[in-house]
């Protein structure tokens, strides 16, 4: 059984299924981003004493992340790009690439969380490691669902047909479409959890 | 469309369990729902013993809970509190819910908009094992050491996070059933408007599509909040934070050793934020199988229809600025108050205005008395006493005093009880003919019509004069304690016997369920000469549901068209017939 519209664009709506979907679950996302977002400020703005971001977190590797992510980003929008001018090759590279850079990120969050624990820095310290770890821990989850799809795209090689490169070509836009979100959240997570 | 070549019969796995069919999911949903709606309500008939009679054991099953529970049979105030906790948590998230939405959406979507399936089925199929795991999770918590969830539905802090019992459980529970929620919502809203067939407009569209449209919206956009809650309230539990624990917090006498400077109030709002549209999610289905059964059994349009339409839109956008009604008692001033006093008075009027045109339906009408119109019927009393009595909740001055008291309960209880249930059971009764080609029992139904419709009124009913009174909710000796309930304890005895009764009543439906069965397949298909594009499709409807792709050629409800040859012209019949 097809289903209608999964590859091809409906006219009166101007988008194919996948597309709509992932904006609906972006603005789902940013509802979920928003809630924890305004509990920082709450419980921040509530509090008599907070902690500058410099004081407690080490803004270098908050930095370093902050270039892997984007980089991430960047390589997909070039995989894209490929996969469309017909470069499967170089957009599989490209797809390696972008998996690559976001491991590095949770590599390098990996290694700081344990650094922070060793420290004594744990969840339960305060409230502004508790919405360190939260915020930064729930962006994390979502790099991670975000790298098993990379890993999915990678190893789905699209038959010949020209409806197996559509749908590989959305998947691309749709994936794409999900890393610029990730990017977006965690640089207002940097710029409002480290430099402030 | 409908496949001409048989395949290969997929086996019980992939045929029943695991089938990516939406008319198998949405039974599913529908048969996980309805069990867990008789859960919850069998736990309530335990909680009327206790207020029924307070201290004397539990017949019959009261050895059962063993000695942490209800030592000799008689039920200890944490047990009376998790049944509490755990009968809203069931009915609302894992009983109502999923059928009004996951069972009755799934279904019927595809088939009224004319698609093959949901847009997703692969994500359909995971959102239905979510619930399922959500249920087990929950199910599992009443064996906790300490006892299920026991700090109500709404599990405010700082008692939830200090209690003892399963409420961690009850956080994983919600954050899977959350994730339930959105797989579902996204599939809804993909398939509502990229798979309608040709000739669907918008304006095409029957209502309950409508009503599932801005239901799947709420779910989407609500739930999250809640979701980031949870995991806050779980870090609480169990990594020691103190999102919602206030510095210098004092329990039992003793200050709290935590890092505090947490907020209670915080989980209040983000609680609230999903769980005021949540009470829309629970109503708005049923508005939309109500409205489908009475276009057909009074075999003319509904009336108002882009009233209906822009009703339900609003009460959609509205729903998301009323949450704090439910907080007046925090101390918030009289500027939030007012805002939230205002945006809840306005939300009543679409409420009422589809309340309206519901009844005006009814007017000059001819109406069959089946038994999906019996309940249908009833449903609009009853859920309009059960809205006019929130009034009265939405207004502050009033609110304070009614605020956690019977009077609260019994007002809910009237929306989602006589009101989304019934709408529930009449649309079991009047799509079961699609669903297995056979007609269920009139005479059973009637029955179970009767006996619930009265057993219903006669439990809460009573429960507005307790709360009049001043009896406060989630009491385990059921306000005894206090003088000013005296006059009305009395009550407890009257609901409690009503509840058991209608215990009783619901035992015709259920073996009406299952033995019509057995019946032989009489349905065709279009058993209640309706309009709509899912009696196009056969009865029940085969993978990708229609033998022939269909086209809507006018709107939803051409009933009594001056002319025609029928009292009914279905919207898939081409023009000129």
């Amino acid at each position: 059984m097809e289903i209608p519209y999964a590859i091809e664009v409906r006219p009166d709506t101007g988008t194919y299924n996948a597309r709509l979907a992932m904006w609906l679950f972006l603005a789902s996302e940013a509802m979920l981003f928003g809630a924890l977002f305004s509990a920082y400020v709450l419980l921040r703005t509530g509090a008599d004493v907070w902690p500058r971001g410099p004081e407690r977190l080490n803004v270098t590797l908050g930095s370093i992340n902050t270039v892997l992510i984007l980089a991430a980003s960047a390589s997909l929008a070039v995989a894209r790009r490929a996969f469309l001018a017909q470069h499967a090759g170089r957009a599989r590279a490209a797809i390696g690439a972008a998996a690559a850079a976001a491991c590095g990120f949770l590599a390098l969050k990996l290694f700081e969380y344990r650094e922070h624990v060793l420290a004594g820095d744990v969840p339960a310290r305060d409230n502004f490691f508790a919405t360190y770890y939260v915020l930064t821990g729930v962006h994390a989850l979502h790099v991670v669902g975000g790298i098993l799809v990379l890993v999915y795209l990678l190893l789905t090689r699209p038959g010949p047909a020209p409806s197996a490169t559509a749908r590989y070509q959305h998947r691309l836009d749709v994936t794409l479409m999900y890393w610029y979100f990730v990017d977006a959240v965690w640089l207002i997570l940097f710029v409002s959890i480290y430099l402030r | 469309m409908v496949s001409a070549s048989a395949q290969k019969s997929p086996g019980f796995l992939r045929g029943y369990l695991f089938s990516l069919d939406h008319k198998v999911i949405g039974i599913q949903y529908t048969l996980t729902g309805l069990l867990f709606l008789l859960l919850g309500f069998t736990i309530m008939t335990m909680m009327r013993w206790q207020l029924a009679h307070p201290g004397l054991p539990i017949p019959l099953v009261g050895g059962w809970f063993g000695q942490t529970r209800a030592p000799q049979g008689i039920m200890l105030p944490e047990f009376y509190n998790s049944l509490g906790a755990m009968h809203g948590t069931i009915m609302v998230f894992l009983g109502v819910v999923p059928v009004a939405v996951g069972g009755f959406g799934n279904f019927l979507i595809p088939l009224q908009i004319g698609a093959p399936d949901m847009a997703f089925p692969k994500l359909n199929l995971a959102s239905y094992w979510c619930y399922a795991a959500a249920g087990l999770v929950m199910l599992a918590s009443f064996l906790v050491p300490g006892g299920a969830a026991q700090s109500g539905w709404t599990s405010y802090p700082p008692l939830s996070v200090i209690n003892q019992g399963a409420q961690a459980w009850w956080l994983v529970g919600m954050l899977l059933l959350i994730t339930s929620s959105l797989l579902g919502s996204l599939n809804f809203i993909t398939t509502i408007v990229q798979m309608r067939a040709p000739g669907l407009t918008f304006g095409r569209l029957p209502f309950f599509i409508w009503a599932q449209l801005v239901t799947s919206f709420l779910l989407l956009l609500a739930f999250p909040p809640l979701e980031a809650a949870a995991f806050f309230q779980l870090m609480d539990r169990v990594a020691g934070t103190s999102f919602f624990l206030p510095t210098g917090l004092v329990v039992s006498g003793r200050v709290l050793h935590n890092a505090g400077g947490g907020n209670p109030l915080l989980w209040q709002h983000l609680f609230w934020f999903l769980a005021h549209p949540e009470v829309y999610v629970l109503i708005l289905p049923a508005m939309g199988i109500v409205s489908e059964i009475i276009a057909n059994n009074t075999r003319k349009p509904l009336y108002g229809y882009r009233a209906l339409v822009g009703s339900t839109l609003t009460i959609g956008f509205m729903s998301m600025v009323v949450w704090a009604h439910h907080m007046y008692i925090t101390g918030m001033g009289t500027t939030m108050s007012s805002f939230f006093q205002t945006t809840t008075i306005l939300i009543s009027i679409p409420s009422v205005v589809i309340l309206t045109c519901l009844f005006l339906s009814l007017w000059g009408a001819s109406i069959r008395f089946t038994v999906p119109m019996l309940f249908a019927l009833a449903f609009l009393p009853m859920f309009g006493l059960g809205g006019l009595t929130g009034l009265p909740l939405g207004m502050a001055p009033a609110g304070l005093h009614l605020h956690d008291t019977y009077y609260v309960i019994a007002h809910f209880h009237y929306i989602v009880a006589p009101g989304t249930i019934f709408a529930l059971f009449a649309g079991v009764y009047y799509w079961y003919p699609k669903a297995t080609g056979r007609q269920m029992n009139e005479r059973l139904g009637q029955l179970h019509f009767a006996g619930t419709f009265v057993c219903m009124n006669l439990i809460f009913m009573p429960m507005f004069i307790q709360g009049l009174a001043g009896m406060n909710r989630r009491l385990y000796d059921g306000g005894a304690l206090y003088a000013m309930n005296h006059d009305v304890l009395w009550l407890h005895l009257l609901i409690s016997r009503a509840a058991w009764t209608m215990a009783v009543f619901q035992v015709p439906f259920m073996v009406n369920v299952v033995l019509s069965l057995r019946a032989p397949r009489t349905a065709d298909d279009n058993p209640w000469q309706a309009t709509t594009l899912e009696w196009a499709a056969a009865s029940p409807p085969g993978h990708g549901n229609f033998r022939v792709p269909p086209h809507a050629y006018r709107g939803p409800y051409e009933y009594s068209v001056p002319g025609a040859a029928a009292d009914y012209t279905p919207q898939f019949a081409p023009a000129g017939e």
